[in-house]
This record gives C-alpha cells, structure tokens and sequence, in this order.
C-alpha cells in the first residue's frame, strides 16, 4: 500500500488500486449486503442467531457529535453489525465525550479522535460511513467531503444552510455512488408513515392541504450581531478556524460553541429551518412532491413565518404551524382531504385522525408500506441496511435537498418580505434577482467545495 | 475616504441584531452607493463585513473595484468574494481573473472557487498554469474550478495534468474531471463524457470511490450500450466494482438490463446473487420474476429469503401462487418471509388467494389464512369468520374469534353476544370475551356498543354476566358505568367480583365517587381496600385538575390505614403543588412508617411551590414542617434541600 502525504502533511494510505474479495469484505461496505445478512434477512435463517462477526461490520466514525449526535449515536451503536472507531469533532470535550461513550459500549479504549477533519478523512480509509452532526453550517459541506473520500453518511438536519449546498451534496452522492441519508428519523416512524400513506392513498380523498410544524420557539428572522470577543483557546480545545468552516470569520466567543450558535444567519436556518428540517420532508411524502419544492410562497406579516402558506406543484398547499393548533406536541403534521384528516406528533400513542375508522387500518398500512419498500420502521437500520444494498434510503439527497429547498425558500420569502415563485426544475425564483442571489453563499477559504 | 464617524454611524444601522433584506430597487442603487463608502472608509471589520453581506444581495458593477482591493486582505478576502460571487456580469470575472496573478495562500485559494462558482470558462487558461502549483490546496481548488468550468478545455488541461499529479492531489483532480465529464455529457458530448470516465476507470491506483464513480458514469454515458460493461463488473472479482454496477443499475430503466442481471443470477455466488436480486427488487421490473420465483423455491437460505422479500415489492399478481406455496414450506423463515410478503402484497390477488385457503384448506391452512385475513383486512370475509367461529374445531373458533375481534364492526356485536350466551367452555367464554373487548375498543359508538351489552346482562348466566361487565369496561360511557355500579349489589360474588374488578379498572375518572363509596360502604374489607387504591389512582392520576385531586386526597386521608395506602396517598400529594397539599403531607411527619416518603413529598411540593413566574408563599407552619423533615429524614441530600427551601421561603 503506498503512503502519501496529504495537504495536512500527514501520512496515509490514500489510494487502493485493486482489492481482492476478501479485502474489500473487510473494509467495504458493500460487504454487509453479502454476508451480514442479520439486518436484510433474519438473523435465524443465517444460523448466526443475530451475531455478525467483526470481519462483516459497518465500520463507522463520526463528525461533529454533539448533544443530539449522540444520541443518535447510542440509537446506532446497538446495531451488531457496526462498528464505531473513530470521532472527529473541532472541540476536544466533545470528542473526548463520543469517545466515552463508545469505550463504554464496547469495553475497551478504541476509539480514536481526530481535531481535523481532513486529516480524519485522508488517514481513515477503513472507515465505510459516518454519523455527521455538526451544527447547520458543516452539515453539507462534511457530508460531501466525506462522500468525496468514499464514505457513506448519515446527516443530522437541517442538511443543508442553502439551495446550493443541497445541489451540490446531491451531485456528491450521486458522482460517487454514495448512500446518505439525512436524520428526517419520522419517514421511518410507524404513526408518521401511516399519515403519509392515508394521504399518499387518497385514503383522505384527494388531500387538498397539509400542514407542517416550525419551531415554536425561534424566529424567521435572523441575528448579526458579534459575541464579545474571547481569547482564542489553543486549537487543540476549540479549533475555531474550523468550528467556523465555511461560514464568515468573526471573533471567538465560547457561547458560540456551546450551542448558542441558533439564531446566527451565518450559522442557522431560522424556526423554518430548525424544524422545517423536521416536519417538511414528511408533509412532502404524503403528497407525492419529495422530488420537487414548493412552487409559492406567500410572505405573512410576522416574525416567525407562522401560517405561511406554500403551494406545490399539484397544487397543494402546505401550511408553516408554529403552534399546537394541527397537533399536540412537537414536530407535527397533518394532512387534510375531503373525507378526512390524518395528523401525527412526537409522542403520540396513535395518529389523531377525523374518525377513529381511519385507524382501523393502521397495522395493514404500516406493514404493506414495509412489505412494498423492504424499509424497516428505523431510520438508523434502513440506512446501515442501504449501506449493504447500494439502495438508496429513504430520506435520499433528493428528499433532503428538495425539502431543504422549500425551507430555504420560505426564509427567502420572509427575509425580502414579498411572494415568491420557485422554479423547482430551474430551481430558481421566478423573476426575482435578489431572491436568487440568496440561493448561495460564498464559503469561506479553505473550506470551498 | 468618508470619515471614521460617518461610517460608524451608518454601520450601526447596518449592524442591527436583525438582517433587513429587500430595500426596493429604487433605493437598491443608493443603498449600494453608502455601503461601498463603508467598505472605503476605516471602518471596523464587523462593519465591512455586515456591508459586504448586504452587497451579496443588491451590488452592480459599481463595486466590484473597491471589492476587488479587498481581495489580498487576509482579514476581508472572504467577505469581499461574499459580496462578489453574486453580482451579475463580466466585472466581476475579469477581477477575479486578474487577481489569480496577484494573490497566494487562502486569497488565492477562495478566489479560485469563485471563479469555480461563476463558471468563467476564460478562467481556463489563467487557471490551467495552477494545476500544478506546490501549494495542494491551491492546485486542489484550481482542479475542482477547473471541473465546473466543466468545458473541452478544461477538460484537457485536467486530463494532460493528471498522469503527474501528485497522490495528495489526485482526488481533487478526479473530482474535477468528474465535473467535466458531467457538464459535457449534459451538453450531448458523450464521446468526450466516456473518454474522461473510461481514463478514470483505468486511472493505477484510483481509490475506491473513483472506481466505483467512473464506472457509473462510464455505463450511464453508454446507454444501452453500457449493460455489457455493468454486467461485465458484476462478473468481476472486485467487489467495488460489483456494488457500483448494482447501485447504477438502479438508475437505468428497462427490460434489456433487468433480463441481463436476472441472467446472471444463477451464475454467481451466494453474496452476488443477494446484491442482484436486491438490484431486481427496487428495479421492480416483472421481467425478473421467472429468476426471482426460481431462487425462492429453490436457492439456499439467505439468498431464497431475498428472493422471496422482492415479490410485494415488485408487485405482480403473477407472484401470488408462488408466495401461497411457500407459505407451507417446511423452512420456518422461508415461510413466515412468504406470510409476511402475502400479508403486505397489493392488490386483490392476493385477497382472493387467502380468501380461498380459508375456505377450503386444512385446518393449518385456515388457521394461516385466519391471519392473513386479519393482516390484509379483509372485511369481505368476515362473514367466513363469523361462520368459523361455531366450528366445530377449537382452534378454528378461538382463531376465528380474535380475527372477528380485530375486523368486526358494530354489526357483528349481536353474533358474538349470541356466541356467549351460548357459550359454555371457559376456553370459548374467554376467547368471546376477548373478541368482544377488541370490537368494542375499536367501535367509536360507545353509546350503541354499550346498549348491546347492557341489554346482555339481566338475561346472561353468572359467568357470562361478569365477561359482559369486563367488555363494558373497554366500552366506556355513563350508561356502561351505570351497568357496573348497579352490579356491585349483585347477590352473585363471581358478578359482584366482576364488577368491583370492572370499576377499578375503569379508563375515566368517573368511576373516582364510586371507588370512594366502595372504600367506604363495602361489605367485605378486601373489596374496601379495592376501592381505597383505586380511589387514590386517580387522586394521582394528572389528568385531574389538581385541585379536584387535593379534595380526593383530603377524602381518602380519613380512610387510609395500611402503609402501602398512606404511601400511595403521599404519592398523590407529592404531585400537587398546592398549599393544602403540603399542610397534608406535613402530618405524616410523626408516622415512622412512611415518614421518609412524607420528607420527600414535602421537600418535592415545597420546591416546585417556590418556582414559576408567581412563587406560592410557604406559612410559618409549613416552614417549620421542613425543618423538621430536615431533621428527622436519614437522607442527608434531601435535609439539605429541606433546609434551603425552608431558608429561602424565610
């Protein structure tokens, strides 16, 4: 194996010519889709009772795992057929954390972390995926230099900070053959995948409006303002040329870092953003548009983007909710047709529905929608099962990038204040020069793609 | 230059905690006039760069100069290609054109994406001497600009650089190349498109994720020219290769491709076999069924349960039969896989298909069928389920039962009361009983189930009396309460059983007065005791307005004599936050057998009364209450906090 010096300086084995079968099932992923069957076929009819031996494992590091990356990590770590050995993270408590976390689980002092992420990318080239949950701003941009180095990603949301982030982590996964998926965990829930498919079947009759959560707590609007300055750590604690990324430099301030970093333009998507990243891609789902965004977008006088009415394509509308009006709880939706209406929340024992004889078909909907689409209801395991397949998962880049783009647009509307139209197969507004200069920003050198 | 106060000024108001886009094009040009004079002055980085941010939106020509100085500045580059990226026309290009001769370093290194991002095909050249700059970020970045130039030329200049490119800069040269090949094959240059792909193909020492991308756009960029060279990687032996071939094959509609990988099938091994007919299941093209039908009779475990698991997703009715007879197989997962496939296979093929088995199988067959019926929801038949639950088969009635539980609407509420009328083996009894909960907590009507019911109850025997006040319970309403109530004088004990039974496990809060009533007035202590705990449930139960609940315990706490009463009736008291609620709990000091769950509800209630936007004032009595719970508990963290809540309510 040759060892070559990468722009970092650091030694690695960037580059494999040829691997024989048994190489490969030892570091490629695609190894799980032949012999570590326990997650596609049921464990019993491998005789292995579950168990996966080392040699077949997902092996598996992360970027960024803060607060919500790890849970999602101890959601992951319990699948047998991963193995998590490496953490990458701007902020040695964090890393140190993760690394708690996984030595913990495994029993031993494996797992190493990394401060760079290039560095992480060009010396691990055993590892097949990553977990990415950095904040808003590094989400895309980690998600395609990971893909560009040959790893499979699973992506916290919001996914993307813009229209063009989103096209181009599309492009990325595509060019490489890559399996992502990003962290929208409902489109594998039970209560909100049986929403999606009443209204998916015209169960509702031919739905006519859906509605979808933003946070209750954020703003539309967005802050400027700089933190007091703070003496820069040494960049083994908090290296903050990376933590900022791709986003404008402005002076260190701890806060910042702690997760005060909401409610930046520079580093967050807004309330729309915030849970649009949660709730759209399902409202999307039941309508049939996760290949498309929303066409209109009606500005509404107030700070939050609250009542926003969107139209897609087929006419449908979706309806921005702040509140508890749709649903009871957090990260809801609903959908509304003629013959009723189907709505779903965090929490909820069942959907609420217009008649309870829209539930007696729960069990049938849940399990012909897992019998037609061979997904399980787990986001984690349908996307380490992708990771064998080669298939794509369910919340794929284009479902991300396209209902990104919709919360991307809605902030553009209420940032300029006016209507907007969007041409989704352009993907650009229509007639509207400064809308569609906030389709990107210019990232910040050296982190460009 | 404007002077420093001038600017400062003005950069406040651009520098709100809040941005203010969309001026108006009629004040647009002005706008743009002031925050070029912020970007001349000495004003401070934040301000320039709050200016900078503002141009991105509404700058013409008129400030690319004083943007295009600011390039070489370490500080501002990144803010001036900010404002910069987005200004429409050629002003722009030339200045970033111009730059490249001038900057180094993370300037250079910006601009070269930026001129990535504009896509200035006149970049080419200037761009194409950066290739091979010693610094690889700036040779990396120039690669990639270069790819999304993604012309001819640039195309060129990446393909004459990449024989000699460095290892560390070799993925960055394959991206761009990528991008070329990409925006060539998009313009209907597909024989260039091929070439870049097949040169990455053949690229020594590509690593893996090159592999695997160069053959996907190399077999995409064929057409239908491209199966034999998807096929061919399948055959191969490296395993990149194959798991690329089966993600492109996912992209490429049609029946030639479909026949070719079903082909393949019976030629590879074990692990090929399960990546192509996973390949095949998302294709969900029919033609690969014959293949699919093959494997899943025949082929070995793990690949025979692929085979299997891609029938409903393909979804031809033509799958039916096969997934029938599968569905007895003596492989226990081959056949639960075809159950599970025949539960979730669309369209009515499949319905008749079970509706069949389930009048004319064996006895394992129906009761397969039975399950499926329930599975699939097939309302249709349960009129077959109504006749089946008098077989004369006990497993077939008790199967029968539950489905008609499951499936049953109000209109099979008068067969099944038939049924237990009739019924005369505890096991029938039960499995009536249970069937009749099911329907009964599926049924909306509670007012129409409930009436059934009661109507059941004057004629019914002793044992058929206390399953109908069980079903009631899951019924609910005031009439199906009332039912209950009456019943608790019953002189039968198995009814009067039944019905305290019933009340205590009543789901609303309505049955609280009947539980008291119970606790109070019942004739036997073990039923008193029955509705002291079911009375102080509810008393701690949340979704009663906690005033209603402090009442309830004030009621109970006349009545509590056992320890694991007077436990249950802190409990409830610890989770009211009211005054009343601690003065009750205070008196619980004294009893040494619960005084340790007294000190934890007192401490519990006194802190949560102190929070909120309006904090409740503790009495001197209550003050005094904690200090004593500070003293007399063994648990030294809760005296502590005993104490600073006492202090702090002081």
């Amino acid at each position: 194996m040759r060892k070559q010096t990468s722009p970092l300086g650091v030694k690695g084995s960037l580059a494999k010519t040829s691997l024989t079968r048994r190489q490969f099932l030892k570091r490629a992923s695609v190894a799980g889709a032949a012999l570590a069957m326990p997650c596609i076929i049921p464990g019993s009819a491998l005789g292995l009772n579950g168990a996966v031996p080392p040699s077949e494992r997902i092996v598996f590091g992360g970027i960024g795992i803060g607060g919500r990356g790890t849970g999602v990590l101890r959601w992951m770590l319990p699948e047998r057929d991963i193995q998590f050995v490496a953490v990458c993270d701007a902020k040695k408590s964090a890393r140190e954390a993760v690394k708690k976390v996984a030595d913990n689980h495994y029993g031993n002092q494996d797992c190493k972390t990394y401060r760079d992420i290039r560095e992480f990318l060009a010396l691990r080239t055993d590892i097949d995926a990553v977990l990415i949950a950095t904040g808003d701003r590094w989400h895309a941009l980690a998600s395609i230099l990971a893909m560009r180095a040959g790893k499979d990603v699973y992506s916290e949301k919001p996914s993307s900070m813009t229209i063009a982030e989103g096209q181009a982590v599309v492009a990325t996964a595509k060019r490489y053959g890559r399996v992502y998926q990003t962290g929208t965990q409902r489109l594998s829930e039970e209560n909100f995948v049986f929403c999606i498919e009443m209204a998916r079947q015209g169960r509702l009759g031919k739905v006519h409006t859906t509605y979808a959560h933003i946070a209750p707590w954020d703003a539309a609007e967005m802050k400027h303002d700089w933190l007091p300055a703070e003496p820069e750590p040494p960049k083994d604690e908090v290296d903050w040329d990376q933590w900022l990324g791709p986003c404008p430099w402005r002076p260190y301030n701890q806060a910042y870092a702690r997760g005060g970093w909401r409610g930046y333009y520079d580093f967050h998507t807004s309330c729309i953003g915030e849970w649009g990243a949660h709730t759209f891609a399902q409202a999307q789902a039941g309508i049939d548009c996760l290949n498309t965004s929303a066409t209109e977008y009606h500005y509404v006088n107030n700070p939050t983007g609250d009542e926003m009415v969107t139209v897609f394509p087929n006419g449908v509308k979706m309806i921005l909710s702040r509140g508890d009006k749709w649903w009871r709880g957090s990260c809801g939706m609903r959908f509304d047709g003629p013959e009723g209406w189907v709505a779903a929340a965090d929490g909820y024992s069942r959907p609420d529905v217009s008649s309870p004889k829209l539930l007696a078909d729960f069990r049938k909907i849940v399990a012909d929608y897992m019998a037609r689409t061979q997904r399980p209801m787990s986001h984690v395991r349908d996307f380490f099962d992708c990771v064998k397949s080669r298939r794509q998962p369910v919340a794929n880049p284009v479902v991300m990038h396209r209902s990104m783009s919709t919360v991307h647009a809605a902030n553009i509307c209420m940032w300029l204040k006016r209507d907007m139209k969007y041409d989704p197969v352009k993907e650009e507004f229509v007639g509207d020069v400064e809308a569609n200069r906030l389709r990107s920003r210019a990232m910040r050198e050296p982190w460009i793609i | 230059m404007l002077t420093a106060k001038f600017t400062l000024g003005f950069a406040l108001l651009l520098a709100g905690t809040m941005v203010s886009f969309g001026q108006g094009n009629a004040s647009a040009k002005a706008q743009e006039a002031k925050l070029i004079a912020v970007l001349k002055s000495d004003a401070s980085r934040k301000e320039k760069a709050d200016a900078c941010r503002e141009l991105a939106l509404i700058a013409s020509a008129d400030a690319v100069p004083v943007l295009a100085g600011m390039l070489a500045d370490e500080q501002l580059t990144h803010m001036a290609r900010y404002a910069m990226e987005t200004i429409p026309g050629s002003a722009v290009d030339d200045a970033f054109r111009a730059a490249l001769g001038t900057l180094q370093g993370r300037p250079l290194v910006g601009v070269i994406g930026s001129i990535g991002v504009r896509r200035d095909a006149k970049a080419v050249q200037p761009l194409s001497g950066l290739l091979r700059n010693a610094d690889a970020e700036v040779a990396q970045a120039t690669a990639r600009a270069l790819g999304s130039i993604g012309n001819a030329e640039a195309a060129k200049a990446l393909n004459d650089a990449l024989a000699n490119v460095p290892a560390a800069n070799q993925v960055a040269f394959c991206e761009g190349l990528f991008r070329c090949a990409e925006s060539l094959e998009a313009r209907g240059e597909r024989k260039q498109a091929m070439g870049i792909y097949d040169k990455l193909r053949a690229l020594p020492s590509a690593p893996q994720q090159v592999r695997a991308g160069a053959l996907r756009g190399a077999v995409l960029a064929r057409g239908n020219d491209g199966v034999s060279l998807l096929v061919d990687a399948i055959r191969g032996s490296d395993f990149v290769l194959v798991a690329a071939a089966a993600r492109t094959a996912m992209e490429i509609p049609g029946a030639a491709l479909t026949k070719a990988l079903a082909d393949e099938l019976p030629k590879q091994t074990a692990d090929k076999q399960i990546l192509l007919i996973q390949t095949l299941g998302k294709r969900a093209d029919a033609g690969a069924l014959p293949a699919l039908f093959n494997l899943g009779r025949t082929a070995a475990g793990p690949v025979r349960i692929a085979a299997i698991r891609d029938l409903p997703e393909i979804g031809h009715a033509s799958a039916v039969p096969v997934l029938v007879e599968l569905l007895w197989n003596a492989d226990r997962a081959v056949a639960e896989t075809a159950r599970t496939c025949l539960a979730g296979f669309p369209g009515p093929e499949a319905s008749s298909a079970v509706a069949a088995l389930l009048t004319k199988g064996t006895v394992e067959q129906r009761l397969v069928a039975m399950e499926l019926v329930s599975r699939r929801r097939m309302n249709e038949s349960i009129p077959t389920l109504r006749q089946a639950a008098s077989d004369e088969d006990a497993r077939i009635r008790a199967a029968a039962l539950k489905r008609l539980g499951e499936l049953g609407g109000l209109s099979e509420l008068p067969a099944l009361l038939g049924l237990l009328s009739k019924a005369s083996s505890p096991d029938d009894l039960s499995a009536i009983e249970d069937s009749l909960s099911a329907l009964c907590a599926r049924v909306a009507d509670a007012e129409a189930t409930s009436s059934q019911l009661i109507a059941q109850l004057s004629p019914a025997k002793p044992a058929q009396k206390a399953a109908l006040l069980r079903v009631l319970v899951t019924a609910g309403g005031p009439k199906s309460l009332e039912a209950v109530r009456s019943s608790i004088k019953d002189p039968k004990p198995e009814v009067r059983a039944a019905a305290v039974e019933a009340l205590n496990s009543w789901t609303t809060p309505e049955a609280a007065p009947d539980l008291l009533a119970l606790a109070k007035t019942a004739g036997s202590p073990s039923e008193k005791q029955l509705g002291l705990r079911g009375y102080l449930r509810w008393a701690a139960d949340g979704e009663v307005p906690p005033p209603r609940r402090l009442e309830m315990c004030r009621e109970a706490a006349g009545l509590v004599e056992r320890t694991e009463e007077k436990r249950m009736l802190l409990a409830a008291l610890g989770g009211i936050n009211q005054p009343g609620a601690l003065s009750l709990i205070l008196d619980y000091l004294d009893d040494g057998a619960v005084r340790e769950e007294a000190c934890v509800a007192a401490v519990t209630v006194a802190e949560r009364m102190g929070q909120g936007r309006t904090p409740r004032k503790l009495t001197a009595e209550q003050i005094a209450g904690l200090e004593k719970a500070a003293q007399v508990t063994q648990n030294a963290e809760l005296a502590r906090r005993a104490r600073a809540v006492a202090a702090a309510a002081r």
